[in-house]
């Protein structure tokens, strides 16, 4: 196994005239958890769509397990999981439909009981034959996670991935999180919530101006007077 | 089934449970179509003679502005959700992506064009064909040209916000050698003509069906990355 999970060499990215990203160097290890703090706009969703092969840097190159994020993204996607800000959900099909189709074109074929498990883990199991037009934004974003979770990728990709979760979402989101990092899993997890991200957080980054810099972990989550931080601390 | 054709068949499997679930797709294209053959008739109602002389024409037009709607919404339902993306980063090749919702595509067209027909029969009094069979391999071809290119422009043109309008003004053009063969091929059939005089435009459609089907098989890529 390769000892750099994710590395980003001079990243950046420009619309137009507009640099987004700018000279981006971030290298993680297997088993690390990075999160991306910083306002709106700074460039945290365009870096993830970029590792998530959406998008193609203007400038720089990077690499997931060994691969090149150019050239080799056919075989690169198989190995990671996008959580975006949309769910990926299908409103026509229901639960276990949504499933059993992302995880056939990543080539995987769940039984009904693993879908069963995993739709149960994220407490939406009883709602499982129910289209997924009338679910509420936070039971699809539990489906959009009972689907990462059979995917079993080696690497995370997380947009806000505590919106529109309560309490007990979040926290099987966490535990989730905690899993993957303990299975070597690497994940990058952009957020404006440094609280709920701390317990899984290894290291941590501000992107400003499309800049990124790296940042303590006790400087992001907890401020120095011992006040615990609010989302808008990180962006100061 | 090899992992290609799996995925071929997932991808027609989700269009079509989610169509015959919402049905919006293929009303909207019915409910066009009979529009513009109660429009055809009452125009030719007077002159049957002349209905007959067009009437493979009106036919063909009416599919294929039909199968424009069909087209138009193929891409943009995905949309949804931003269900376009998880394509796109689904570890399978562009061109499977292709094929499967080219597979779609053509049965939803070739289901209308088969429930449309008989309005055409019973409104414009033909006769019925002896061998029907020809008929359908003509409605076969011309739809799966229809659907391979226009399958790649629905791709190349759902992020533009104007693609209703877009997505025909760049499709017609490419798909007139598929109308120019469909409406000769449909008035020989209809016509009970020998084979041997519409043959050529069989030949003609096999060969825009395979020849667009690889070029949009490979553009994909491209046009799913733009």
């Amino acid at each position: 196994m390769s000892m750099t999970a994710i590395s980003c060499q001079h990243l950046g990215k420009a619309y137009g005239h507009y640099q987004v990203l700018h000279d981006v160097n971030l290298t993680l290890a297997p088993g690390e958890c990075f999160t991306l703090l910083g306002p709106n706009g700074a460039g945290k969703t365009t870096l993830l769509k970029i590792l998530a092969t959406l998008q193609r840097p203007s400038e720089g190159h990077y690499e997931m397990l060994g691969m090149n994020g150019q050239t080799d993204r056919d075989a690169l996607r198989s190995h990671f999981v996008f959580l975006a800000h949309s769910t990926h959900v299908y409103d026509d099909l229901n639960a276990r439909e949504n499933l059993a189709f992302a995880l056939a074109l990543r080539g995987q074929r769940p039984t009904d009981h693993d879908i069963k498990m995993a739709l149960d883990r994220v407490h939406i199991g009883a709602f499982a034959e129910m289209k997924t037009r009338h679910y509420s934004a936070g039971m699809k974003k539990r489906l959009a996670l009972a689907r990462t979770m059979l995917a079993r990728p080696r690497i995370l990709l997380l947009d806000e991935p505590f919106t529109a979760l309560d309490s007990d979402g979040t926290a099987i989101m966490r535990d989730y999180i905690g899993e993957r990092l303990s299975d070597n899993g690497t994940v990058i997890m952009a957020t404006h919530d440094p609280e709920q991200a701390r317990p899984v957080t290894t290291r941590a980054g501000r992107l400003r101006h499309g800049t990124l810099q790296e940042i303590a972990l006790d400087s992001c989550v907890r401020r120095n007077d011992g006040r615990d931080m609010q989302p808008d601390d990180a962006f100061s | 089934m090899t992992p290609f054709l799996k995925t071929i068949r997932w991808i027609l499997w989700k269009d079509l449970v989610i169509e015959l679930r919402c049905r919006e797709t293929i009303a909207s294209m019915v409910f066009f179509a009979l529009i513009v053959i109660l429009i055809f008739s009452f125009s030719f109602s007077m002159d049957q003679q002349a209905a007959h002389d067009v009437l493979a024409g009106m036919i063909w037009v009416a599919f294929a502005f039909t199968g424009m709607i069909g087209l138009g919404k193929s891409f943009s339902a995905e949309l949804q959700n931003d269900c376009l993306e998880a394509l796109q980063m689904a570890p399978v090749s562009r061109g499977t992506l292709y094929l499967g919702k080219v597979a779609a595509n053509f049965a939803f067209m070739f289901v209308v064009e088969i429930l449309l027909f008989p309005m055409f029969v019973i409104l414009f009094n033909v006769d019925v064909v002896e061998d029907l069979s020809l008929l359908l391999v003509v409605f076969s071809l011309a739809t799966a040209g229809l659907a391979a290119v226009g399958t790649l422009f629905a791709a190349l043109t759902v992020h533009i916000r104007a693609r209703e309008v877009m997505l025909p003004i760049l499709l017609l053009p490419m798909v007139v050698p598929v109308m120019i063969a469909a409406v000769e091929a449909t008035k020989g059939a209809l016509n009970g003509d020998p084979l041997s005089l519409y043959r050529p435009w069989l030949e003609l459609l096999a060969i825009f069906d395979v020849v667009f089907t690889i070029v949009s098989f490979w553009m994909f890529d491209f046009v799913m990355d733009a």
